[in-house]
């Protein structure tokens, strides 16, 4: 039984065209500045305790307001809160939000859209639940679950990852439905593969292409997802900031420092363009059909 | 108010503006009103709300930005001047009471018509009070509690009968309870009066979208309505104050409510704006579970985990906590020092208020500390905080925090969206709450739900015999005097059990375009536009 | 096609009761009902009981839903608990404004969108390209709090050419609808531009490099008019797809630019009925929510299998 070819082995098959890619990223210099931004990001936010020149949550009354100058670079805030080490932590906690609440959709999504991919029984089951989720306005349980749980970064997390279930549900499930008909399958089926097998060793590696550029898309949209939900005052607990807490709370001190709102504002703008740019690229280089580049 | 009175009004107001003006130590002069300017007959005043009125109906409304459009339309049997005095209104003289104190006469203004040109009698005045007092779901119910009946003496008089003394009835007449609506309308609108109330006032009610405007217009049978220029008010609901405050740079709207105190200097600095000040009869401060076991109005009983903890169980902790905060300092940091430190829920502008009333504990975290030695607790003390979920809740939880730390204490912050807090708050889940009250003219609104054993809003689970006694007897009382030094009495024994730490009295800010004159605000917080117009 | 068609209209009905059964028991879970979010600090217990009595909010949730549901299929979506006023008058005065700050978005983001985008395809490597892709990005990576924020500190404040905020309707006053709409438009309007700038190129690429694109230079076709006439026809197909798929998201955004710019749209409801708890209006706002959102998505499902038969096997719509 087992000496039967499997004629094109997943794993086989896509060490080419993964390295092809890689190469293609590295020579992408786009993609290659996201990709540096996004590491120094994830690095200061990982380092913020050795970085930061102060504590993210210590405050000092006597130095309030003071715009940027040589000791505090971004400026202090209206506690005295030195804004620079506030950006680093803040970076901490939008990066979490951004990853956590990717990695929580792809949990629950992709196995989600992989049963009804390929068992067609289940498939109407999982449809309903994906189209009530996507009736379902995503800003009232947002609302819904900081009332429950309270302002955190978990709340956060929970309510802009679960809001992105539906999608990766929805691309898993193409994929997956796309990947059944393939012929290098269809062998395995013939060759008795179990459905486990199949599943775990050829459909779900060909879906993680768009897998990973779905889930550049929701990083950064999940990024922004957290400075709305703070804008509605339905953020991280206090003192953490986030850079989405650090831009609600200063938006109506805009006339008194300007800057602290520049410098959160500017954080996020940084972080969403170098993951998009990074995101870009890997498209690019994992599907190049679709880019013509 | 009767129209003698308004020049001696204004007056007062000058006095009070000078010093408004210098309690939020500014060198702009500020005012309470802008009744000096005259103006002119005609034209659409916009005024920007803050938030959304509830149900306009006097009965059932229950939100402090809904007096302010009623002000307009809904005319009370008495009012409040500059002074925080009460003077009549609909009724025709201050009431008379018995010398018992159970009987209280009150004689109404004649030739009085509501907007729909039905006559102001006695017994209209009889049926909406009964209607606030037997109202399923009525918000006046519990303020008219202590009264027992009503009864028409004759066409322009009532008799409200007490089941015992009740000093602050005049003030709750000057309030919701004693807005007077149309019978008439009642009968053809029954429970939906809110979307068609007919009162007495300058405007008269006119059209309502929901989260958009609530639109008033000039009343021709309002017995005073030389007085009215204004064709038409149109309040609009901006919830947001920087957009507020932009509206009215703009010129999109005349009148706003409530401008941020981070805005107040910009506003003080624009010459086609005026600011208009007054002191706030509320508080804010931080309410301590001491005994909320089981929901408010329950009896009191020792909390339980996760609440329990030293700071229900031992007061030192809890005056280890207030001297560990700096009120000053917290005006200044979180509310740009616009507004005042306060440590007693009277406001320093009440006729009631005195020395007693007004005594402040020193900040003093090394007596803090001290205290927290004594008590034996070990440092840093964990507690929890619940703050309201917006910028200037958690500004405020910041600060607090940064400052108990120095006092031995590490707060847990809990920003908590406001439905949500109430709720747990109320079933007495929670250590600590930042909250406070919009405060009621007559002390007792302020005082006697909050620290009496079966308060309505006494979420503290407080309770002290002495303090019961002392609140009904002030109650009870109709003498200004003693009932001033019998509140005193009862703010040093809550100053000594700390269920509440009061913290900050806000500051009413209203921004007003330099083309607008007439504009009257009290320290009640209610823009009054009765009189107001453009300017000639 | 019959038989496609009822079962996607049953299917539809299946989710749209699921939505309403769950926001149903979802916000009474919430902590606080609609009558202590109401009572706010005048919370008096005993007239608090009276009034959940009188809701009906003392009764077990089917109950209340079923007296809801039979209520709803009359017409009657009852009352707001915090204004007092009928909820379907609040939802219908609150609609146009959204739907017609919406349109206005659509219309602005396919203008930059298929502009940038043809531009981008048809250019290639030039500073035209660049700067596309650059607003594309931008669109994409700018919060649209931030962006209303600074629109309105700009144009409102620092230049006072626009109003900051309110809502005036186009039926009305076109000119001023224009004028109050724009800034809110364009925020609202800049995800969705990007995402169609995107689109449209790539589809442009594809376009021009197919083979009757090719077909049609080899004919002798001048430059602007294969653009024009093939490729060009090509990608709004792609862009009627993407603005049909990104509608909800459209709404979502809304939200968020109503409170910006204080339109008293129905995003902004939403949010105020859920941290007021006004029960009966949440119900009536999702009802209406995800009636136009499933209406909408039949629409777009019965559209494709009419185009694409073969979608009605699979049913994927691959993103």
């Amino acid at each position: 039984m087992t000496t039967v070819a499997e004629p094109v082995t997943a794993p086989a098959s896509l060490a080419g065209p993964r390295r092809r890619a890689l190469r293609r990223l590295l020579r992408n210099p786009l993609a290659m500045t996201g990709l540096v931004v996004v590491l120094v990001a994830v690095l200061a936010a990982l380092l913020a305790d050795l970085v930061a020149p102060y504590p993210a949550a210590r405050t000092d009354f006597s130095a309030a307001l003071q715009p940027p100058s040589g000791r505090h670079w971004f400026g202090t805030d209206e506690l005295g809160r030195d804004q620079f080490s506030r950006v680093l932590f803040g970076l901490r906690a939008s990066v979490t939000v951004g990853l956590a609440a990717v990695g929580l959709s792809m949990a629950v999504g992709v196995p989600l859209g992989l049963l009804a991919g390929f068992y067609r029984v289940l498939d109407p089951f999982v449809s309903r639940l994906v189209d009530t989720m996507l009736a379902f306005p995503f800003l009232i349980l947002a609302v819904g679950l900081a009332a429950i749980r309270g302002a955190s970064l978990v709340t956060a997390v929970v309510a802009i990852g679960v809001a992105e279930i539906p999608l990766v549900v929805r691309v898993t499930r193409g994929e997956t439905l796309r990947l059944r008909e393939m012929d290098y399958v269809s062998a395995a089926v013939a060759s008795g593969a179990s459905d486990g097998v199949l599943l775990r060793r050829h459909i779900l590696p060909n879906a993680v292409n768009a897998l990973i550029v779905q889930a550049t898309v929701t990083i950064p949209a999940a990024i922004i997802g957290e400075a709305v939900l703070s804008f509605l005052g339905l953020g991280v607990r206090p003192p953490t900031p986030s850079l989405g807490v650090m831009l609600a709370s200063a938006q109506p001190l805009f006339r008194d420092g300007p800057w602290m709102v520049v410098f959160p504002g500017l954080a996020i703008v940084l972080l969403t363009l170098a993951f998009n740019l990074l995101g870009d690229g890997l498209r690019d280089a994992l599907d190049p059909r679709e880019s013509h580049r | 108010m009767s129209p003698l009175l308004r020049p001696a009004a204004v007056l007062v107001a000058f006095a009070l503006a000078a010093s408004a003006c210098s309690s939020i130590g500014s060198d702009e002069p500020a005012t309470s009103t802008t009744g000096d300017r005259p103006v002119k007959a005609g034209g659409t005043l916009r005024v920007a709300l803050a938030e959304e009125p509830d149900r306009l109906d006097p009965t059932l409304a229950r939100t402090l930005v809904g007096r302010t459009v009623f002000s307009a339309m809904c005319e009370k049997l008495y009012d409040i001047n500059e002074k925080l005095e009460i003077v009549p209104q609909l009724a025709d003289g201050l009431p008379t009471i018995s010398a018992d104190g159970k009987t209280v006469t009150i004689k109404i203004r004649s030739g009085v018509k509501f907007a729909d040109g039905t006559m102001l009698d006695a017994a209209a005045v009889k049926t909406s009070l009964d209607r606030h007092r037997t109202l399923t779901g009525s918000a006046r119910a519990s303020e008219l509690s202590s009264v027992a009946g009503v009864d028409v003496v004759d066409p322009s008089t009532v008799a409200i009968r007490l089941k015992e003394p009740f000093a602050p009835l005049a003030a709750v007449l000057a309030d919701r309870a004693g807005m007077i609506m149309s019978p008439a309308a009642l009968k053809a609108r029954g429970e939906d009066f809110a979307s068609g109330p007919v009162c007495v006032g300058p405007f008269k009610f006119s059209s309502r979208v929901a989260q958009d405007r609530i639109e008033l217009v000039k009343d021709p049978n309002y017995y005073d309505a030389d007085k009215v220029k204004a064709d038409k008010i149109v309040y609009e609901i901006i919830a947001d104050s920087t957009t507020r405050f932009n509206n009215l740079r703009s010129g999109d709207v005349d009148v706003i409510d409530r401008p941020a105190a981070t805005d107040v200097d910009a506003l003080q600095a624009d010459s086609n704006l005026r600011l208009l000040t007054s002191d706030s009869l509320g508080y804010q401060g931080i309410t301590l579970n001491l005994a909320n076991r089981d929901g408010v109005t329950k009896p009191p009983a020792p909390l339980t985990a996760p609440y329990a903890g030293p700071v229900a169980s031992d007061a030192r902790v809890r005056h280890a906590f207030e001297l560990s905060l700096d009120r000053e300092a917290i005006n200044r940091v979180v509310f740009r020092g616009k507004y005042q430190p306060a440590c007693g829920p009277i406001s320093p502008s009440s006729p009631y208020s005195s020395d007693a009333a007004q005594k402040c504990p020193p900040h003093d975290p090394a007596q803090a500390k001290k205290l927290l030695a004594e008590a034996g607790v070990t440092t840093p003390l964990k507690v929890s905080l619940v703050v309201a979920n917006t910028p200037d809740g958690r500004r405020l939880g910041e600060a607090i925090q940064a400052q108990a730390r120095e006092g031995g204490f590490d707060v847990q912050l809990q920003p908590t969206e406001f439905s949500a807090a109430l709720d747990a708050t109320d079933a007495g889940k929670y250590q600590m709450f930042a909250i406070g009250w919009s405060g009621r003219v007559d002390p007792d609104g302020n005082i006697a739900s909050f620290v009496t054993t079966q308060g309505s809003l006494n979420i503290a689970g407080y309770s002290n015999p002495d303090v019961d006694r002392m609140v009904a007897q002030a109650r009870a009382t109709n003498d200004q005097a003693q009932r001033r030094d019998l509140y005193g009495q009862i703010i040093a024994k809550v100053q000594e059990d700390l269920p509440l730490i009061y913290l900050y009295r806000t500051v009413n800010f209203t921004g007003v375009s330099a083309k607008v004159g007439g504009v009257k605000m009290y320290p009640d917080g209610i823009i009054r536009v009765t009189e107001a117009g453009f300017t000639e | 096609m019959r038989r496609y068609l009822l079962r996607r209209l049953l299917e539809s009905v299946v989710t749209l009761i699921l939505v309403t059964m769950v926001v149903f028991a979802g916000v009474r879970a919430l902590p606080g009902d609609q009558v202590r979010a109401l009572a706010g600090e005048e919370a008096d217990p005993a007239a608090l009981e009276q009034l959940r009595h009188e809701y009906g909010l003392d009764q077990p949730i089917p109950v209340q839903y079923a007296r809801y549901v039979a209520k709803a299929f009359s017409g009657d979506l009852g009352t707001s608990a915090r204004t007092g006023l009928p909820v379907a008058d609040t939802i219908r005065h609150a609609l146009p404004v959204t739907l017609q700050l919406s349109a206005f978005a659509v219309v602005i983001a396919v203008l930059i969108g298929l502009t940038t985008g043809v531009l981008a395809a048809v250019r290639r490597r030039t500073a035209a390209e660049w700067a596309a892709n650059t607003v594309a990005l931008l669109g994409l990576s700018v919060p649209n709090f931030w962006f209303g924020l600074m629109a309105v500190l700009i144009f409102a404040i620092a230049f006072p050419v626009l109003p900051a905020s309110g809502f005036v309707s186009v039926f009305d006053n076109p000119v001023e609808s224009f004028r109050h709409l724009l800034m809110p438009a364009v925020v609202l309007g800049s995800g969705l531009a990007a995402v169609i700038m995107r689109q449209c190129r790539s589809a442009m690429l594809e376009a021009l490099g197919a083979d009757y694109v090719r077909t049609a230079r080899a004919k002798g076709l001048g430059g602007a008019q294969v653009v024009l006439g093939h490729a060009l026809r090509n990608s709004l197909i792609v862009v009627t797809t993407i603005v049909g798929l990104q509608l909800g998201v459209l709404i979502s955004g809304a939200v968020v630019t109503e409170q910006i710019f204080v339109l008293p749209g129905f995003g902004k409801l939403t949010i105020d009925a859920v941290f007021t708890r006004d029960y009966p209006l949440i119900q009536g706002v999702v009802l209406v929510t995800a009636t136009a959102y499933i209406g909408l998505n039949l629409l777009v499902d019965l559209l494709y299998s009419v185009i694409d038969p073969r979608v009605r096997v699979g049913g994927a719509v691959a993103q």
